[in-house]
């Protein structure tokens, strides 16, 4: 394999990685553009996205991977996986911000955020006490298609990650831009009291807030099962750093900016791993994200926040 | 008006206090209950004679310290460490690498003072190869070694996080706790990777080895809690405590008193690092392994759900959550495991049959934590003194005028009194677009009071920034008794002799109102973290006169704030705390006292007591800037107004040329009331 073959196909690895990054990392920066929390809970919300995705797949009869569907068939089965888990972690995120994080809004401090760590926790360990800790082989409908550029290798499940990321991300993005309750959210985000003041009810924003990147963190939950075949109750800890790491490099609060951060993360961790060493990969992302904090806190598209004083 | 003025002198007679909570705390601080648990904690291993069970008391033991040293850095000084593990893995590997056979460079003449200190021994070489050098560094040596490595780390890793607020110096913490364990996982020259280090050597005491025993680390670190929890404690209680607490509750107006912000958070990871890299040499001898599990995320959640339990910022609340849970962890969830599996059995259900409780033991942190947040914020034993209740006496003040009655200078400043105090020259100042202040020029002298008026939004409390330091110039220069103090650091302008108050209250909510005070006389003190813990006989001089002299500011304000010394701030009338905002800056001692609108939101009377006392303290030395709204305060008390109007100064002069000022007219009340009243 030649060098560029090489990199071709780390390129293509690192954006189906950077769209499910991207997708997370969207979950945390509406919720932070929205109340300005750092929400720990998305990391496990993602977590549990795969488990019920992959419930719901073997629900259909879907066992193992060596049984792949074709034509509508597969598109079907897809959809409702997509759909029903989407639905399920949002309704999970809606939950968490009902009973836990809506009686923290107006408490000063890192409260709210060591609540999250908490949900967090809880998650984690209903899925690790209630399916075990071994890790699940995934339920996967995609026939084994396969394109070859050079010598790199373009699957059937890279192209279906990319449609979904991408076609999620714009629908947010026309959601957020184009619809009433986008509006209302971007105002919220602008100052909640005097959106508040003009007749948004901020409750209602922020629950939605919660179940759109709730409901994405699922479907970045079954992208996951997807892609790796397999799925561990462990997996949010390291994707949802990661994706964290996205948002705030993108610029936290800042759509296209977790999409830009999403990819970059998925392209630093799949060209940082072929050409440096996996076993670094963590240090590598973690101080960027010191980095970034650091020197420009605002991120790649964010504009610098006024310091209130 | 129905209250009686009450003898300032005479002590207030407080009723009976109801709470439970402070009932409990009176009983637990007690002498004899705090021998009684020492005693109890003393003889525990003499009566359970169950070497699992001291084995994990001590274990306790080693938590109870990393939460005390984690409560340092979140609970007095608010700022959220996610990644306290990584100190704690510090100290261990610290302790681990010069104890025992992973690292052995070969032998050299250069080793051989060391092998006389016993810091290393000579290793024979295999099959007559070279021989090689073997660390065999003293535990005890060690002990105060790591603790110092670990705080160098905490200064390393806190520097960079200076300037972040909380939830982002959360991530960046988490972030050095993730890289730590990687690293030592990475490294295995040093650390044996993955596997980890092995054989690292127990401690020795005057010859009598530790070993695998229970007890005897039980002792030490029974030892070593009872050594930190006195300097938890005594830290808490000193100006460093102090300037930690105000940090955590108003970062800009803890600078504005004369904190050093960075040197102090900065104090505060390291000593905080300091109590976990000790606690990791504790522990790896008392495992004789460390490897890089130990240490991961799930350990700094653990200590922080521990101080979380207990109460964030209690010393004894965080031992107490430490002990509780892990005590649970390794006492009470296995026998609790039996009983639910007995209870299975009896009712034939095979969940409870199967549970393990000890798995679960991280849900249960879990729901701790949200818990705890959502219930009861403040922990089981909560860091807040309880408040008194006052008398309907004491409640009700009667407006005392006359200004401040009582013999004691304000301050001990030589000034000049031919020379201007305040010299403010060309200062700017621009937002984006918004020229805040452009090219004011001010002076004041010595013994006057200088009042700043204009409309909302003329740039008065952006000049109030800039001569303060909170605020950075475009240009100009601003000089306290002719020295330039232009965009020095807030707590060097304090130094230097000017103190504040902000127009939107800026105090230390959930401090009392004595510590708020005494933050104020942190630019006038000097003792440091030794100092602190130590006390001797200068800190408590120092304690001792700071108290007096906050008292003494306090009781400018009669009966208002001396009931309340022992209130939390937030839990003052809106009067009473812009009058503890004035005492607090008053007793840093300056030479110019800047009020922003010191008597908003007072009422009349309120307000023409506060009027009489801000001329009172212009009479024992004081020179005062204000920005005031309300025109009879300005007009009573001003020697020279100034009218600033969209960032520049439009007039100048005694109150009542100020109010002729065409300018200033067509300002307040626009062109066409200007020409009339021409």
């Amino acid at each position: 394999m030649t060098i560029w073959d090489l990199l071709l196909q780390q390129i293509i690895n690192g954006i189906s990685l950077g769209a499910m990054y991207a997708l997370l990392a969207l979950g945390f920066t509406m919720v932070y553009g929205i109340i300005e929390l750092i929400n720990f809970a998305h990391f496990n919300v993602f977590m549990v996205g795969s488990f019920v995705a992959l419930w719901v797949l073997q629900a259909m009869g879907i066992v193992g991977q060596s049984h792949p569907l074709f034509g509508l068939e597969l598109i079907g089965v897809l959809l409702i996986a997509l759909i029903a888990t989407m639905v399920i972690t949002g309704l999970i995120g809606v939950a968490i911000e009902r009973i836990c994080l809506r009686p923290m809004r107006n408490v000063p401090g890192t409260a709210a955020m060591i609540t999250t760590i908490g949900v967090s926790y809880i998650l984690f360990n209903l899925i690790l006490l209630g399916a075990g800790a071994d890790s699940k082989n995934y339920a996967n409908p995609l026939p084994n298609v396969r394109w070859e550029i050079g010598e790199a290798v373009l699957r059937l499940r890279e192209v279906l990650v990319w449609a979904v990321a991408f076609g999620l991300m714009f629908g947010l993005n026309f959601f957020v831009r184009r619809t009433k309750m986008g509006k209302a959210m971007q105002a919220t985000a602008q100052d909640p009291e005097a959106a508040a003041m003009m007749g948004v009810d901020v409750d209602r924003v922020v629950v939605i807030a919660f179940f759109l990147g709730s409901a994405l963190a699922g479907a970045a939950g079954l992208i996951f099962g997807l892609y790796y075949n397999y799925t561990s109750f462990i997996i949010g800890y390291t994707a949802g750093l990661r994706a964290f790491t996205a948002a705030v490099l993108g610029g936290i609060g800042n759509i296209p900016g977790a999409v830009l951060g999403g990819l970059l993360i998925g392209l630093i961790e799949s060209l940082g791993g072929q050409f440096l060493a996996v076993r670094w990969t963590d240090v590598i992302i973690f101080s960027i994200l010191v980095l970034v904090l650091v020197f420009r806190p605002a991120g790649i598209l964010g504009r610098v926040a006024a310091n209130r004083s | 008006m129905t209250a009686t003025p009450i003898d300032a002198g005479k002590p207030p007679v407080v009723p009976p206090v109801i709470s439970w909570r402070a009932r409990m705390r009176d009983i637990l601080g007690r002498p004899t209950s705090i021998a009684a648990i020492a005693a109890a904690a003393f003889a525990f291993p003499l009566i359970d004679r169950n070497d699992g069970d001291v084995d994990a008391a001590a274990n306790a033991l080693a938590f109870a310290i990393l939460a005390l040293g984690l409560n340092i850095v979140v609970g007095f000084a608010g700022l959220l460490d996610l990644g306290y593990a990584a100190f704690f893995a510090i100290g261990a590997y610290t302790y681990g690498i010069f104890a025992s056979y992973q690292v052995q460079p070969e032998w050299s003449s250069f080793w051989e003072p060391l092998q006389w200190l016993g810091l290393v021994a000579r290793l024979p070489g295999a099959d007559g190869g070279m021989d090689h050098v073997h660390f065999t560094v003293s535990f005890w040596l060690m002990l105060p070694v790591s603790a110092v490595v670990a705080a160098f780390f905490g200064m390393l890793f806190g520097a960079p996080t200076l300037r972040l607020k909380g939830d982002y110096l959360a991530i960046v913490t988490l972030g050095f706790g993730e890289i730590v364990p990687i690293v030592a996982r990475n490294v295995p020259s040093l650390t044996n990777g993955a596997a980890g280090l092995n054989g690292v050597a127990p401690p020795n005491l005057f010859g009598y080895a530790f070993g695998v025993k229970s007890v005897p680390y039980y002792y030490l670190g029974l030892t070593l809690l009872v050594l930190l929890i006195f300097v938890s404690v005594r830290l808490r209680d000193s100006r460093i405590g102090r300037a930690w607490m105000a940090i955590r509750e108003d970062e800009i107006a803890a600078e504005a008193m004369g904190i050093n912000r960075a040197r102090l958070k900065l104090m505060a990871f390291a000593v905080g690092a300091a109590f976990a890299g000790m606690t990791g040499t504790f522990y790896v001898a008392k495992l004789q392994t460390a490897t890089p599990e130990m240490f991961t995320f799930p350990v700094s959640v653990m200590v922080l759900v521990m101080i979380v339990l207990g109460g964030m910022g209690s010393v004894a609340g965080v031992v107490l959550g430490a002990l509780v849970l892990q005590l649970l962890q390794s006492w009470f969830l296995q026998d609790l495991t039996q009983w639910v599996h007995a209870l299975g059995r009896v009712t034939g259900i095979a969940f409870f049959e199967q549970v393990d409780l000890v798995q679960s033991i991280e849900l249960i942190f879990g729901v701790i934590l949200v818990l705890m947040m959502l219930y009861r914020r403040e922990g089981l034993i909560p860091a807040q003194r309880a408040v008194t209740h006052l008398t309907h006496a004491e409640q009700t003040a009667v407006p005392s005028r006359g200004g401040i009655a009582g013999e004691f200078a304000l301050s001990s400043r030589a000034i000049d009194p031919g020379k201007p105090l305040l010299e403010v020259k060309g200062l700017r100042k621009s937002y984006g677009g918004i020229k805040a202040v452009q090219g004011v020029n001010l002076t004041v002298m010595p013994g006057s009071i200088v009042a700043v008026i204009g409309p909302n939004g003329s740039g008065k409390t952006t000049l109030f920034n800039l001569i303060t330091g909170l605020v950075k110039p475009d240009g100009g220069k601003v000089l306290l008794g002719g020295k330039s103090i232009t965009a020095l650091a807030p707590h060097l302008i304090v130094e230097r002799g000017i103190a504040r108050t902000f127009q939107n209250l800026r105090l230390f909510a959930n401090m009392t109102v004595t510590d708020n005070v005494l933050v104020g006389t942190h630019a006038r003190t000097a003792t440091g973290l030794l100092g602190a813990v130590i006390r001797s006989p200068r800190t408590r001089r120092e304690e001792h006169d700071a108290r007096v002299r906050a008292v003494g500011v306090l009781s400018i304000f009669g009966n208002r704030l001396l009931p309340r010394i022992e209130h939390l701030a937030r839990t003052l009338s809106y009067a009473n705390r812009r009058r503890l905002e004035i005492a607090r800056a008053l007793v840093s001692e300056p030479a110019l006292l800047l009020l922003d609108e010191p008597t908003a939101g007072m009422n009349p009377t309120e307000t023409l007591e506060l009027t009489d006392q801000i001329r009172s303290m212009r009479e024992r030395g004081l020179t005062i800037l204000l920005i005031e709204h309300k025109l009879n305060v300005v007009n009573e008390i001003a020697d020279t107004v100034v009218v600033l109007d969209h960032g520049e100064k439009i007039a100048e002069g005694a109150p009542e040329e100020v109010h002729r000022n065409k300018e200033v007219l067509r300002a307040y009340l626009g062109r066409t009331a200007a020409n009339a009243a021409a």
